[in-house]
């Protein structure tokens, strides 16, 4: 039914705010490799007929309760020393893959445009480069507006194919935070990861705070003679790069993540409506139950003061069309004798 | 939809509706007022004889779970709080159907069928065969659809109630004073079985003679549309005009005031109603209604359909529901 009594807002009466909000997001390495069946058996992991990327779900990817966390993926650039190796298994889409994430994330330079390289440090003058990545892209369901800056913490296997928790590292954004750490590119800002284990800090890849993109350097796995299977004697990371597919990469990335962790950002804008129901305003209501016989059952007689009690406030537009409703988790009692200011929050 | 938590602060629970998400795609969504509700509330729960005192009067009342927000076209305030500028009330108008047999014009319900006022259709023989011994025989018991000089649905507004007598100085003092008037009221239908709504103007009268015997002047007239968001599908509104309702109390009249009206004591306006059906409709009485049945046993077949017709004051917001049948005669 039509409401009768309007109580108008007045451009006061409404202020906007902005909250951040964050989530912690463990992902644990049995979801990721071993919850849901043995390699290569694995259910949760979606491989496609290109072979460009691998997908990482939270429960068998052909269940509609499946979320899609993260898809992996691994290149290099074509003046890598790897691009020049004969035998290598697919190297055009490896070179395709590190030059699509890089012109998004870094852009071009110089008069050639040429893709910029990823870098192992904040300068952006194609020193340090990391020709060659390992690129763990996390769905947006995870890092929603942006992974915050500081947060990030990557446990990595560095055992053999074997036993690859036997030893482990643990890379880290800890220098990055809100103020500094960071650099600003294309694709948003990005910090360094730190292997933690190591006195000299030294940088083992970056992260993308707002493309929810960490790009890991081939060096955390120098070390491993068989980071993958790959034929009986196994790969090393560069022999695998070369001569694995990218998915078979993948798998040897994805059975050496221990743990991952992050905090996500989500941005809420909000418009805070103040409704004022002044003193004498809405003391009566229509409702049916107000009244018995015609008198207003909450009084004995006319002296006693009308009470009401507010559970719902409609916000309309001036067609009288309710385009927001806010519920009271308990009745609100209204009455002559008070004043009531309801603060509606809309989150956009 | 589930509860509120009210276990503890409290708590307001805000969403945008399915209108609000539209305006705002269209990039036209701006909030200009709001009203209050509490369509959750029974006051019935208020208990002014608590023996623990008057502040446990509203104890189940405020203990009253409240249910989430809605966001389709149920989410809107059925019942409105209001905003009356005396707080000496004690009494406020309600509507009532008048359904006392001797008002001429005014239909009423059958015994057989309590509650539902009859709409015959202007297909042919409907009339003929609802005036029929057996069926609902009198034209007491119907109106018959665009028509503006036949019989209407009849509904009193004022104080339903003995404790304060219908006189014209009670009228004052109780509904005038208090601006507690409705001069116009809104009609709900269901846009699919009508056209629209014919109600009488505001010529229209409606009063008692010297012997207290009722007099009922309609002049009908097609109702005007209205825009407004009813938060029910399907339904238009209209507004109608509600005269003045003039039947009054005196003790002198040999024929009761509460004999002919359907309020107790004073009144304040007055309603009529009748209803431009859809000479289209076919498949919606299968749709939504009923289709060739025996309904009063009389070997005719009619198809019928049941719908709800809502009317609310525009000033007290006071409500009722009219609940009316469609119906048709088909054939033997």
């Amino acid at each position: 039914m039509a409401v009768i009594n309007y109580q108008p807002l007045a451009a006061s009466d409404a202020t906007t705010t902005k909250t951040l909000l964050y989530e912690s997001i463990p992902l644990t390495g049995t979801i990721v490799s071993g919850t849901y069946g043995t390699f290569p058996d694995d259910t949760n992991i979606k491989n496609y007929t290109h072979g460009m990327f691998q997908s990482v779900y939270d429960y068998p990817y052909l269940s509609s309760s499946a979320n899609h966390i993260f898809d992996l993926t691994v290149g290099y650039k074509s003046n890598s020393p790897l691009s020049v190796s004969a035998g290598s298994t697919m190297q055009a889409k490896k070179i395709n893959m590190y030059n699509q994430l890089s012109q998004v994330l870094l852009g071009y330079t110089g008069s050639a445009n040429t893709v910029r390289d990823f870098e192992l440090d904040l300068n952006l003058d194609q020193t340090g480069s990391m020709k060659e990545g390992l690129f763990i892209n996390f769905s947006r369901l995870l890092y929603k507006d942006e992974i915050k800056k500081g947060t990030v913490s990557i446990t990595l296997g560095t055992g053999s194919w074997a036993t690859p928790f036997s030893g482990v590292k643990t890379l880290t954004d800890a220098s990055a935070s809100v103020v500094q750490g960071t650099t600003n590119t294309l694709g948003g800002d990005y910090g360094l990861l730190y292997d933690s284990t190591l006195k000299d800090d030294s940088v083992k890849g970056v992260v993308f705070y707002q493309a929810g993109i960490v790009v890991l350097s081939t060096s955390s796995f120098d070390s491993i003679s068989t980071f993958n299977s790959g034929a009986a004697y196994g790969y090393t990371v560069g022999q695998s790069l070369i001569s694995a597919s990218i998915s078979g990469s993948c798998d040897a990335l994805r059975r050496r993540i221990q743990n991952i962790q992050f905090n996500n950002t989500v941005e809420i804008n909000s418009t805070i409506y103040f409704c004022r129901a002044a003193h004498n305003k809405y003391n009566y209501s229509t409702n049916p139950t107000y009244l018995s016989a015609s008198q207003i059952v909450v009084k004995n007689a006319a002296s006693d003061i009308p009470v009401s009690y507010i559970t719902t406030v409609g916000l309309y537009n001036t067609n009288n069309e309710l385009l927001a409703s806010a519920k009271l988790s308990e009745p609100l009692k209204k009455t002559p004798e008070n004043e009531i200011v309801l603060r509606v929050r809309l989150d956009y | 939809m589930a509860f509120l938590d009210n276990s503890g602060d409290i708590i307001l629970d805000a969403v945008l509706t399915d209108v609000g998400r539209k305006r705002m795609a269209q990039g036209n969504f701006r909030i200009t007022k709001f009203a209050l509700g509490d369509d959750e509330v029974n006051y019935g729960l208020y208990n002014k004889a608590s023996a623990s005192g008057s502040a446990y009067y509203d104890l189940e009342i405020l203990q009253t779970p409240v249910l989430e927000a809605f966001s389709q076209t149920n989410a809107g305030i059925n019942y409105g709080l209001l905003s009356l500028t005396a707080p000496d009330l004690l009494y406020m108008p309600v509507f009532e159907i008048n359904t006392k047999l001797m008002v001429t014009n005014a239909i009423a319900p059958k015994s057989t069928f309590p509650n539902i006022f009859f709409v015959a259709s202007t297909a042919a023989n409907t009339v003929t065969k609802l005036l029929a011994t057996g069926s609902l025989a009198s034209t007491k018991y119907f109106t018959v659809s665009n028509q503006y000089d036949g019989s209407a649905i009849l509904i009193e507004g004022g104080l339903n109630t003995a404790a304060v007598t219908g006189g014209p100085s009670e009228r004052t003092s109780y509904l005038v004073s208090n601006n507690l008037i409705d001069n116009t009221a809104y009609v709900y239908y269901d846009n699919r079985f009508f056209n629209g709504i014919i109600a009488a103007d505001s010529t229209s009268t409606y009063n008692n003679d010297n012997n207290g015997i009722p007099n009922l002047q309609l002049h009908m007239k097609r109702a005007a549309p209205i825009s407004t968001d009813l938060q029910i599908d399907n339904y238009s509104a209209v507004r109608i005009s509600c005269p003045n309702n003039g039947i009054v109390y005196n003790q002198d009249y040999s024929t009761p005031d509460t004999t002919v009206s359907a309020i107790a004591g004073p009144r304040s306006v007055f309603a009529a109603l009748n209803f431009d059906v859809k000479t289209s409709l076919t498949v919606e009485f299968s749709r939504y209604g009923t289709v060739s049945n025996d309904l009063f046993g009389d070997g005719n077949s009619y198809s019928f359909i049941d719908t709800m017709i809502y009317l609310q004051g525009a000033t007290t917001g006071m409500q009722i529901q009219i609940p009316v049948r469609i119906i048709k005669y088909v054939g033997t």
